[in-house]
């Protein structure tokens, strides 16, 4: 049985955490597999989710690989199989196989300087590479966050993040003005040009929606970083994991496992179909 | 090993094969379709079937596995490989055959599948060749085929007349002549030439052609938001039928059958998919990378004639002809691929 790449491991609940409610909810989720098989990941690998009766769903792992006990998943409710995650509770069973996918080249980016620069739901895929960086502090340079959301209800990883200020410069924005709102208002890629992070021996990973991915690229770009400084993530509908059920791919790229890791040089080169 | 086989001695070579399941093309609603038959339905005159013998191997619904709640409400899962059970396809066109040999290539690599496998090595093709085209679109010699092809197969029979020139490729092939060595005789070096001249002559006969087709990966290259396809798939009505009958297509969809609510039990299915459906990319946001008919095409045609071509160096593309033959609107790969090639 273990061989068959489509039979998923029974993965308990043990956490829930509600982080966003409302018509866009974000939970995270904390598992652990029931049987002694479970595997481990690379900053940036996604993993398959079983809700047993609605099907399967792909979702990047959030947690650091340095983590051994449990995997996380932080989780937008937009689907069928995302929304009866939603309802389950902490003990329910769910299926999880993978992982997937490529990963963040951590280990070529040693010494230098690391911007992260997240929007909505976009920081969980982030979330495992900074941890797994900020553990390793003295093997990089300065890091730093960009965050932003919709509106500061929209906020993921709320205490983290608070947490995360004591460690590191976080820039966080909301998309329109609120009371009591001290920090940025307008979108990440305008965020990003305010604070003008220089690309002298940086890195700077972005992810989040597609529209907001592509002008924070812009916006880097006129800042001086080149292709191969900036790196983000893909997303295309999958259902087998494996590059088999074809309808993943940008071009000869299946991104469930040639990506979804991509510098934007990479990225360049595939037609622009995602 | 190579043979000749007597067409007064092939019903008796058959019916020792008929001691494993048979599939062969045989009439059924009007059509030629294969279908498991008994040791006196097997023939080898036949045009092509209308559908690739693909579904043996990968059928178009499947089962992965099974799942249920138990009494403390949480899920049990069972494995469902496929059936130990051995079989031949007999009577494969050649061009069919390499379908699936482009198939092992990508239910292989890296994530083997273990519900293809399990099917795939329990069958042995048994090709019969194309002395004449079985179907007025054929172009297998477009697409590196020829009507005697032996790509993919175990055995193949060429229709000498009153014999039968047998050869096999595989071990799998030779214990088809072993079963019944008393049946078969070395060929004779005549025999041997007239299967090479018949094999050439078969070569001239095909009735279409696309000329030049190495030119077309890297030209695809350039043409990505060319307005060719906008062009081509104008009069496209989305039915899906071209992959659906195509011999190399494999993309697929897995979904939850549920057969009881409380407690919960369903199945994990496997079944076909198709790039020409606009809910095949479309992200749960609503967000479609493929999000008109032109792109779908576009898709089909590129999968086919470059990113299959960069990825295994073969055209996923055998030239049968029946998404040209079966096309309610007339949409002709070839044509198709001739304004690819000749744009400039």
């Amino acid at each position: 049985m273990s061989d068959n790449v489509y039979i998923p491991k029974l993965s308990k609940i043990f956490e829930i955490k509600e982080e966003v409610t409302g018509a866009r909810a974000i939970k995270t989720f904390r598992t652990q597999f029931v049987e002694n098989n479970g595997f481990s990941h690379k900053c940036g690998q996604c993993a398959m989710l079983s809700v047993f009766g609605k099907g399967e769903s792909m979702i990047s792992i959030s947690s650091t690989p340095l983590v051994k006990d449990y995997l996380q998943f932080s989780i937008l409710k937009t689907g069928r199989v995302t929304s009866a995650l939603h309802e389950m509770q902490e003990g329910d069973v769910i299926g999880v196989r993978g992982p997937y996918g490529n990963n963040f080249p951590l280990e070529k980016w040693k010494g230098k300087n690391l911007i992260f620069i997240g929007g909505g739901i976009g920081l969980a895929p982030i979330w495992s590479v900074l941890q797994t960086a900020l553990a390793k502090k003295a093997d990089y340079g300065k890091l730093s966050l960009f965050y932003g959301s919709r509106t500061s209800q929209d906020i993921v990883y709320k205490e983290d993040l608070k947490e995360l200020k004591n460690d590191i410069t976080v820039h966080l924005s909301i998309d329109q003005k609120e009371k009591e709102w001290e920090e940025y208002v307008g979108f990440v890629p305008l965020n990003v040009l305010d604070k003008k992070p220089s690309p002298k021996n940086a890195v700077a990973i972005t992810c989040g929606p597609p529209i907001m991915i592509k002008f924070v690229i812009q916006n880097l770009e006129a800042l001086g970083f080149k292709d191969d400084q900036i790196y983000t993530t893909v997303e295309n509908k999958m259902k087998c994991g494996i590059g088999k059920c074809g309808r993943c791919n940008i071009g000869m790229h299946y991104v469930c496992k040639d990506g979804p890791v991509y510098s934007w040089a990479e990225l360049k080169k595939l037609p622009q179909e995602y | 090993m190579e043979k000749i086989l007597t067409k007064k001695s092939f019903p008796n070579w058959i019916a020792k094969l008929a001691t494993v399941q048979i599939y062969a093309p045989v009439v059924k609603d009007d059509l030629w379709s294969y279908e498991v038959v008994d040791a006196a339905g097997i023939t080898t005159e036949y045009t092509n079937a209308i559908q690739s013998p693909k579904k043996i191997i990968f059928p178009q619904r499947e089962l992965f596995l099974e799942f249920s709640h138990n009494d403390n409400g949480s899920p049990e899962i069972r494995e469902l490989l496929p059936e130990d059970k051995e079989s031949i396809i007999f009577g494969i066109r050649p061009c069919d055959a390499k379908g699936v040999s482009h198939m092992d290539k990508v239910f292989g690599g890296d994530f083997e599948d273990s519900y293809y496998w399990k099917r795939r090595n329990q069958v042995t093709l048994v090709g019969v060749g194309c002395n004449t085209p079985p179907s007025p679109n054929c172009f297998c010699t477009s697409v590196d085929g020829s009507p005697f092809s032996h790509e993919g197969l175990d055995v193949l029979l060429t229709d000498m007349g009153d014999n039968y020139y047998v050869q096999t490729f595989t071990k799998k092939g030779d214990k088809l002549v072993n079963m019944s060595k008393g049946l078969f005789a070395a060929p004779k070096p005549k025999e041997k030439a007239d299967l090479e001249s018949l094999h050439k002559d078969a070569e001239t006969k095909l009735p279409r052609h696309l000329k030049d087709t190495k030119k077309i990966p890297p030209k695809l290259k350039g043409l990505f938001d060319s307005e060719i396809w906008d062009d081509e798939s104008m009069s496209c009505i989305r039915c899906g039928i071209c992959t659906y009958l195509c011999p190399t297509c494999h993309c697929f969809d897995i979904s939850d059958e549920i057969t009881s609510h409380s407690p919960l039990e369903g199945k994990r299915v496997r079944t076909w998919d198709n790039c020409q459906f606009p809910d095949f990319t479309m992200h749960s946001s609503g967000h479609n990378p493929r999000p008109d008919k032109a792109s779908r095409l576009r898709q089909r045609i590129m999968h086919k004639f470059q990113y299959f071509v960069e990825i295994y160096n073969n055209y996923q593309c055998v030239g049968c002809g029946r998404c040209i033959s079966k096309c309610p609107v007339g949409i002709d790969i070839i044509q198709v691929l001739e304004k690819v090639r000749d744009h400039v």
